[in-house]
């Protein structure tokens, strides 16, 4: 299966290059590209949009036909009710936390093991891959019940390390680094760098590190999202007393006057800082998938 | 600046191995606060320390709408109560089992649900505070409906793992104002009278759906299912023996209630909306069933959906085809491994005082909770309440003479999945022309699977 | 690939190539990830291996000793057309639902890769669907879908077509589950697509250009084969991902049950597993399935790499 994993070896080009490697000359898009984007693009917001629109209108005003498409001015109440009724705030803060945590370590650790896995050789190589890419095919659901014994056994329930430590790398980080790595970082790099002298670490940090950053970037931004997002496993480990901002939307439905509407300006609630980070760090992530593109 | 190799390679490791350590340390610390135990068990408020209880709770209680939490700690200042909500009494269920497996990280007080609370009984009694041998044991029981109490306890009444909070007496709920305009008698007595059995429900049914000027699109009720889980529980047996085994196919509620629904279905009054779903919801509000089963506990919920709009067009009739019966209620726990046991104790006797049953139904905010405590049931601000929204409606004497009749039937561990299977089966029968017969098949099918 | 300016043009074929060193650092580098799987993984794995040799309940779990089974449990499965139907239902969802999606991933990257303005913008939107959550997106699709009240079937009523029946007839609710995954996981896809094509060194295309080579022959002659380990790794992940689909067909439904449709139309492999172990509490037997799926997705990404790479060896250089 890893003969398969591992791309093809590239063909040699044996004739003298320019040596100066240039800033990228992209091709502009045309219309048709634009619009074909706009168009996703719009597809991808107007749920998130939506959203809005629900939260600003009660049971009864939603039920109407048609339904109400513009939000309107009473979102702000709703959002404030929510806030009141569940503790949105503290499962905000623990959110920032675990994902954070959860994020710087999967980037790291997961960059280390891609690279290992990637480009160094060793005994078990393959072995160790297979059941790394493995653990990802067991379904994760049943898993909770004995999870959550373990630990119990080790104290940590209802304390954030129980939702941090076990997401803090995972396959899918290790196998996504190997592969841009594979992909990013050419053989004859490293090479070079060994006959220099440099050790497996220097390697890692001064060729390896500023080749996958885009792959970094990326990785980060999708393990954020999982993290933030995830919700069976911290609402049997943590109660609301110390929730992620999933586990704290639990608070929402007072249940018999139910508005979908303050469930829906809680989840606008949640969601909105993750965004605000997003357009925060977009510019330095697609700076850094930019750079990324010139080597060396 | 050049390292020996060994050197080199013991320098990454330790680089390595703090960075882990780092991230362990700067990730792992949380910001919870550890409790006190308590040591004495003292005075009213069961403890004289102070503490935090937690209560676990999911859905609709309405405790904290109703401000018991801060009227306890007015009477208890010592004592502050933290809810734990979960949404969905299912997804509550599967943690409060993994909890009970663990035997860790239960929380003081434990909501349990007519829905598992069997299942506590048989399989979780010893886990939980005996109430027969609580204090107040003898006063406790003596406030509850003898069902109520019964449901929670083992089959010899040695072991009682809950009191009861609130109960589910139905009613019909309808919209005079769509049977009016459907040229039909609307107040709230003759339309009664017209219903008392599930035969005259289906024929009022038909005159609704046959009438010339009833409003376009309009059924006469929510669903097949609806007919269902009421009718189900108004024999001698509904999904399981007196043994509390599992036994649909010679149980006398179950066939008579899968024959009503059948014919209702039939009968073409039922809207065919799936229970609890999106389009079910917006119905409340668009007027597209003319009546439904409502347990007391609905009435608040219909508000929701309804809105403002909605006030003054429902009405609650005093019946329930077929027999008084209840549909859902729950309990609340203390678990022995409680780390406020008395104090627990005394939170949950006193919610399930008169006063607070009393408010839990009477306080608009909570929602029309049914006592389960008789006497709060008999008092004046129960018994004479009426609900604006619902054409001020005697909610309270509705309520109150039917949970005075209600007979309700053995319950077992299965009875919310052999529940779930009658309901697909019906909407397959609503909305796939699927055939009854074959459709009772399919929901045997089912129950084989959940009863293993 | 990429490839070296800067090396000198012997170093890399020279027949004295020094051994590398530090490559048992290599044990090091990888040791967190298996520390965190032994921890906090394998336990529950083997635990469930375990359960499902065994009739255990959830509800009496650890309090009451288990009953040994064997294998009953694997073969009343196979006997059990409620499995069948979940496997098939999972694998025409996998289809349906990863295909377009894999193949749109493909061409938005492509897009997104031009010197664009606004590409902030663009970028950012493409992960919106994974950042909302997916309980409000469901509830909007649902919405969307809804035969009584939703949008989709008032445009087939106004132009006096038959209105279909999302929820409760089969492939119209396949249907409509998969274009909630695609919707939610296509930029994700995309976005690791353009990562990989940031990769791919702008020189081979001026090479290319100079050759003569139009843009389509760009992107099956140098694009394709540079992202060829990104693309294999997307279909591992999305097979995967798909043969597990859990959240989209469990919230789809009224009440998000496990129940896939009042007539298990939609129920996939992981709902049946999630009905069995915690609607129903058979543990024993969801965790059979668990282990089934386990098999079954390890023989299907098996198979999905050996067809990619047959094709690719067919194909390209």
């Amino acid at each position: 299966m890893t003969a398969i994993i591992n791309p093809a070896p590239e063909a040699d080009i044996t004739a003298p290059m320019p040596s100066r490697r240039r800033l990228r000359h992209q091709s502009e898009g045309g219309w048709v590209t634009y619009a074909i984007l706009i168009v996703v693009a719009i597809v991808s917001i107007f749920p998130l949009y939506y959203v809005i629109v629900m939260a600003s209108h009660t049971n009864a005003e939603m039920a109407q036909s048609p339904p109400p498409f513009v939000p309107n001015g009473t979102l702000w109440g709703q959002i404030k009710d929510a806030v009141g009724k569940a503790p949105l705030n503290k499962g905000l803060v623990n959110s920032f936390i675990v994902a954070s945590c959860i994020t710087l370590g999967t980037v790291f650790f997961c960059t280390l093991a891609g690279f290992a896995f990637g480009k160094l050789k060793f005994r078990g190589n393959n072995i160790l891959l297979a059941i790394c890419i493995g653990t990802m095919m067991v379904p994760p659901q049943l898993g909770v019940v004995p999870l959550f014994m373990l630990m119990s056994k080790w104290g940590m329930i209802n304390h954030l390390q129980a939702v941090i430590l076990p997401s803090l790398v995972t396959a899918f980080g290790v196998f996504f680094m190997r592969q841009y790595v594979m992909s990013a970082v050419p053989d004859e790099l490293i090479e070079a760098a060994y006959i220099d002298g440099a050790s497996t670490t220097r390697v890692f940090l001064s060729i390896v590190l500023p080749a996958v950053r885009p792959a970094m970037a990326v990785l980060g931004m999708l393990t954020f999202l999982q993290a933030w997002n995830d919700f069976f496993w911290p609402m049997m480990a943590l109660s609301s007393q110390n929730p992620t901002i999933q586990v704290s939307f639990q608070s929402l439905r007072s249940g018999l006057f139910d508005q979908q509407s303050v469930v829906m300006a809680g989840t606008l609630y949640g969601t909105i800082p993750v965004l605000v980070v997003f357009i925060i760090l977009g510019r330095q992530i697609v700076g850094g998938i930019m750079q990324g593109a010139v080597k060396g | 600046m050049r390292l020996s190799s060994t050197g080199r390679r013991a320098a990454s490791a330790v680089a390595v191995v703090a960075a882990s350590a780092l991230f362990l340390a700067g990730c792992g610390s949380s910001s919870d606060n550890d409790n006190n135990s308590d040591t004495s068990a003292a005075g009213p408020c069961g403890t004289t320390d102070d503490i935090t209880l937690t209560v676990g709770l999911f859905g609709t209680f309405g405790f904290k709408e109703a401000g018991l939490w801060d009227a306890y700690h007015k009477l208890c200042p010592n004592v502050t109560i933290k809810e734990d909500d979960t949404e969905a009494s299912g997804d509550y269920w599967t943690a409060l089992q993994t909890k009970l497996a663990a035997e860790s990280g239960l929380d003081d007080v434990q909501g349990i649900e007519i829905g598992f609370v069997a299942d506590v009984v048989q399989n979780h009694a010893d886990q939980f505070v005996n109430w027969n041998e609580v204090p107040n044991a003898a006063a406790d029981k003596a406030e509850f409906y003898d069902w109520k109490w019964q449901l929670a306890s083992t089959e010899d009444g040695s072991d009682t793992v809950g009191l009861g909070t609130d109960i589910g007496p139905e009613a019909i709920c309808y919209r005079p104002d769509l049977l009016k305009q459907a040229g039909l008698p609307s107040d709230r007595d003759t339309v009664a009278s017209k219903m008392s059995t599930w035969e005259d429900f289906i024929d009022f049914g038909k005159q609704y759906m046959a009438s010339p000027t009833k409003p376009k699109g309009s059924y006469f009720i929510d669903s097949a299912s609806s007919v269902f889980s009421t009718a189900v529980y108004q024999g001698d047996e509904a999904y399981d023996n007196a043994d509390g085994q599992p036994d649909v196919e010679n149980s006398d509620g179950v066939k008579s209630a899968w024959q009503y629904a059948t014919d209702a279905s039939a009968a073409g009054i039922s809207a065919g909306l799936a229970q609890w779903g999106d389009a079910w919801n917006k119905a409340f509000a668009s007027g597209t069933f003319a009546t439904i089963a409502c347990p007391s506990w609905m009435i608040g919920y219909i508000q929701g959906q309804a809105g403002d709009s909605g006030k003054g067009k429902w009405d609650v009739a005093p019946v329930l085809p077929g027999g008084a019966t209840n549909w859902g209620g729950s309990w609340l726990g203390v678990p022995t491994s409680a780390e406020h046991k008395d104090a627990a104790i005394a939170l949950v006797e006193w919610l399930s005082a008169k006063d607070q049953q009393v408010e839990m139904f009477a306080n608009p905010a909570a929602g029309g909770h049914f006592p389960s405590n008789q006497e709060a049931a008999a008092d004046p601000k129960v018994a004479n309440a009426t609900n604006p929204y619902f054409n001020n409606a005697p909610t309270g004497k509705i309520f109150g003479d039917i949970a005075a009749q209600m007979k309700v039937p053995p319950i077992g561990t299965y009875d919310t999945p052999i529940q779930t299977a009658f309901g697909d089966a019906l909407t397959n029968v609503e909305t796939k022309g699927t055939s009854p017969d074959d459709a009772w098949q399919q929901a045997l099918d089912k129950i084989k699977q959940v009863t293993g | 690939m990429s490839v070296t300016t800067t090396a000198p043009a012997g170093a890399s074929s020279s027949r004295r190539r020094r051994r590398r060193p530090g490559s048992r650092i290599a044990y090091l580098y990888i040791l967190p990830f298996f520390v965190v799987f032994a921890a906090f993984s394998v336990y529950p794995w083997i635990q469930t291996a375990w359960l499902s040799l065994h009739k255990v309940e959830l509800s009496t779990f650890k309090r009451k000793p288990m009953e040994w089974v064997g294998f009953q449990n694997y073969v009343d499965l196979f006997h059990d057309h409620f499995f069948w139907n979940a496997f098939w239902n999972t694998i025409s969802l996998a289809l349906i639902s990863t295909i377009p999606q894999l193949l749109m991933a493909l061409g938005i990257a492509h897009l997104l890769n031009y010197k664009l303005r606004g590409r902030t913008f663009f970028r950012i939107s493409m992960l919106l669907p994974y950042a909302t959550s997916l309980a409000a997106a469901t509830i909007i699709f649902t919405e969307l879908f809804d035969p009584h009240v939703g949008f989709i079937d008032w445009v087939l009523r106004s132009v006096h077509l038959h209105a279909i029946d999302w929820q409760n007839s089969k492939w119209p609710a396949q249907i409509a589950i998969s274009s909630i995954v695609t919707w939610r996981w296509t930029g994700y896809n995309a976005l690791i697509y353009l990562a990989g094509l940031q990769a791919v060194d702008q020189q081979l295309y001026e090479a290319a250009a100079i050759d003569g080579a139009g843009r389509w022959k760009q992107f099956r002659y140098i694009t394709l084969p540079s992202l060829r380990p990104t693309i294999i790794f997307t279909i591992v992940i999305s097979t995967i991902g798909a043969l597990q689909l859990f959240g989209e067909p469990k919230l789809y439904q009224p009440l998000a049950q496990p129940s896939g449709g009042s007539d298990n139309q939609y129920q996939t492999l992981s709902l049946l597993m999630y009905q069995q172990g915690f609607s129903y509490g058979h543990l024993g037997q969801a965790s059979a399935i668990a282990w089934t799926m386990f098999v079954f997705i390890v023989l299907a990404v098996a198979v999905n790499l050996f067809l990619s790479r047959n094709r690719d060896a067919k194909g390209v250089r």
